[in-house]
């Protein structure tokens, strides 16, 4: 049992990465990206080859992982510059499309659909940290440095500064905001830190392929920032909880039959979501509105 | 009246509550616990049905004809379909449940639950996917279904027979195609025949009027396609609209009704392990008329291979009790090699250390919307 709450805290804190790097995105800069998975599955790419080919360090491929994705960033960076709402959603969407076809057919890279297997237990300065209590620690530590670090810059200005940009853009260029380079350095910020979220990924499941990168999972990312609430730093967190947890606590219950679990676990599992997002629409820890 | 809040923290409270429930943490000491780790809701969800149904009846019989001393419990979970659902699914099959014997389908579900179950020790039996990169993949992980690799191998005799010798090949670009490509590669010059193109399609692509204009132009006497689900469907559909009128092969992967039961499919011919419900053999003819009195339907090779992967459960464990061991993981794959022979439905099973199994195989055609063994 221990095991397996290991592995549902470590899972649960590597989506809290993602999820609080998509906050940046959403709550913060108003940028509503659906092609989160992309920069998750560059940064599981990165991480994964990085131990595959050199070393399997997994502090060099948390940064070669956020490196990357933060460089590749300027494909989400561009269309924010240029569209706002739906039309930037239809942007990034394009991307995330783009994106799959991209991961499914450089086999050199990603190793296609069949992906990349066998990536080595991790190592942290030569040390062994592949076990699941400390794999979970080095991401705990991971999680807490990024959310200080989000909570620092969203407390100055390049936070207040953002979050002018996403209440009125006009607004915030009016009073000399240099909104290009907000968005950019926003966007930048958030997909590096999902970056790290999939080299943390890739040594985890010791397996990565297409499928965990796909629409859904970014749909899913969101789902957990917008239930959680946005632009705040403990929603993202509730909201991985409530969407990763509450899977696996109802396959706990005894009076599923085995044939209908799937379908039983979803109608309840919907209806908890209907029922939050009726009675807490700005999110759990969002506050009523 | 029901207050908004008090109806919110019922909720909560009404889904956290089995959470706590003592019973979960353990898997009953009096029982074998086995495992299943198939797709149960979404698009997918037909296949964790058909494969579980395989499985049901195989307890049914092995609880019949009391070949254990312990009654065996199924513990469902749910994978999606997805690696991350295979990895969360295998973690707690194999550290709360303690199945020692989970079986799954999917290759990304494979791939991500293989090295859960080789650290717990926990036996994996695939019976629903065919891609060549599923051999090897762990010690303790076993196909009891014969890779496309070896499906290819079986139909080129056929082929070289019928003298249909230009190969077309439409394969979805991932281990299971390319696996195709390379067998069809390798092994057409050895009968006087070549692949005289081949044509990747990405998987969820269902548009193929171009490929079989490419197709047509290449002048094949057949044309090969490997894909999966949904999309195989809508290759023959579109080959046959567009004018492809050769003879149609693929692997069984076409043997799902939604294939079969197009009237584009018919002539299809595909190849499989040897599935002849006509068999003489006691364990395909108790299989055969079980599941027709149960299910008033065919069975198929899906429900054929997780029978078998649970009859090898029941086996296996017949032997560790009769020897006196415990039931676990570790005997089970010893006694695993030690046999190695068993018999399954569709005759003797023969499994190799990497973990394949080769099977009697057969070649079929879809004739009036059913399989027919033609060879």
């Amino acid at each position: 049992m221990i095991a397996y709450l290991l592995n549902l805290a470590t899972l649960a804190t590597i989506f809290g990465i993602l999820a609080a790097s998509l906050n940046v995105l959403i709550g913060y800069a108003g940028i509503f990206s659906i092609a989160h998975a992309v920069f998750f599955g560059l940064g599981a790419y990165a991480g994964a080859q990085l131990a595959l080919q050199f070393i399997p360090d997994v502090l060099l491929a948390c940064l070669a992982g956020g490196a990357i994705s933060a460089a590749l960033s300027l494909c989400l960076a561009l269309p924010a510059l240029r569209v706002r709402g739906e039309y930037f959603v239809a942007a990034s969407l394009g991307l995330q499309m783009m994106a799959v076809t991209v991961f499914s057919e450089a086999h050199a890279l990603t190793g296609g659909h069949g992906g990349l297997v066998g990536i080595p237990p991790a190592t942290l300065f030569g040390a062994d940290v592949s076990g699941p209590a400390p794999f979970l620690v080095f991401a705990l530590a991971v999680l807490g440095l990024l959310l200080l670090a989000v909570r620092l810059l969203m407390r100055g200005s390049f936070g207040r500064a953002l979050m002018a940009i996403r209440d009125s853009e006009s607004a915030a260029e009016a009073f000399g905001k240099d909104v290009r380079a907000l968005k950019t350095l926003a966007v930048a910020l958030g997909c590096a830190m999902a970056g790290v979220a999939g080299a943390l990924f890739a040594f985890y499941m010791a397996f990565v392929n297409v499928e965990s990168f796909t629409l859904e999972q970014s749909i899913l990312v969101m789902a957990m920032v917008i239930i959680g609430g946005t632009a705040t730093l403990a929603g993202p967190l509730i909201g991985v909880l409530l969407l990763l947890l509450l899977p696996a606590g109802l396959s706990f219950l005894p009076f599923i039959p085995p044939t209908q679990i799937g379908a039983v676990q979803q109608l309840i599992y919907g209806l908890a979501m209907t029922l939050l997002m009726i009675f807490r629409p700005a999110g759990i820890a969002g506050g009523r509105r | 009246m029901l207050h908004r809040r008090s109806l919110l923290a019922a909720t909560a409270l009404g889904l956290a509550s089995p959470l706590a429930a003592p019973r979960l943490a353990r898997a009953q000491a009096g029982s074998h616990v086995i495992g299943t780790l198939f797709p149960m809701a979404g698009p997918n969800a037909e296949y964790g049905g058909i494969f579980t149904s395989g499985i049901q009846l195989a307890i049914e019989h092995i609880t019949a004809d009391k070949w254990l001393q312990k009654p065996i419990e199924l513990r469902a979970q749910d994978s999606q379909g997805t690696p991350q659902g295979g990895a969360v699914g295998m973690t707690k099959l194999a550290n709360v449940d303690r199945a020692p014997y989970v079986l799954l389908g999917f290759t990304g579900v494979s791939k991500a639950a293989a090295p859960i179950g080789t650290r717990n020790k926990v036996v994996m039996i695939n019976g629903g996917g065919v891609g060549p990169d599923l051999a090897e993949l762990s010690p303790y992980f076993w196909n009891v279904i014969p890779l496309v690799n070896q499906e290819v191998q079986a139909m080129l005799p056929w082929l070289q027979a019928q003298k249909l010798l230009k190969i077309a090949l439409v394969y979805v670009d991932d281990p299971l195609g390319t696996g195709v490509l390379a067998e069809l590669k390798n092994g057409l010059p050895g009968i006087g025949g070549q692949l005289v193109g081949s044509f990747s399609i990405p998987p969820a692509t269902q548009q193929f009027a171009a490929i079989a204009a490419r197709v047509r132009d290449s002048k094949p006497d057949a044309v090969y396609f490997a894909s999966y689900g949904a999309q195989q469907s809508q290759i023959v559909k579109q080959l046959r609209d567009n004018g492809i009128s050769q003879p149609l092969l693929t692997y069984s992967g076409g043997s799902i009704p939604s294939v079969q039961a197009l009237p584009e499919a018919e002539g299809l011919v595909l190849s499989g392990q040897a599935a002849d419900w006509t068999r003489d053999d006691a364990v395909t003819k108790r299989f055969v008329t079980d599941w027709r009195a149960k299910h008033n339907s065919e069975p198929t090779a899906y429900h054929q291979n997780y029978y078998n992967g649970m009859r090898l459960f029941g086996l296996l464990a017949q032997g560790l009790e009769k020897a006196g061991k415990p039931v676990d993981g570790e005997n089970l794959r010893e006694e695993w090699l030690r046999v190695k022979r068993f018999a399954f439905v569709g005759g003797e099973g023969v499994f190799e250390e990497r973990g394949t199994m080769s099977m009697p195989m057969q070649i079929n055609q879809v004739r009036g919307g059913r399989s027919q063994k033609i060879a």
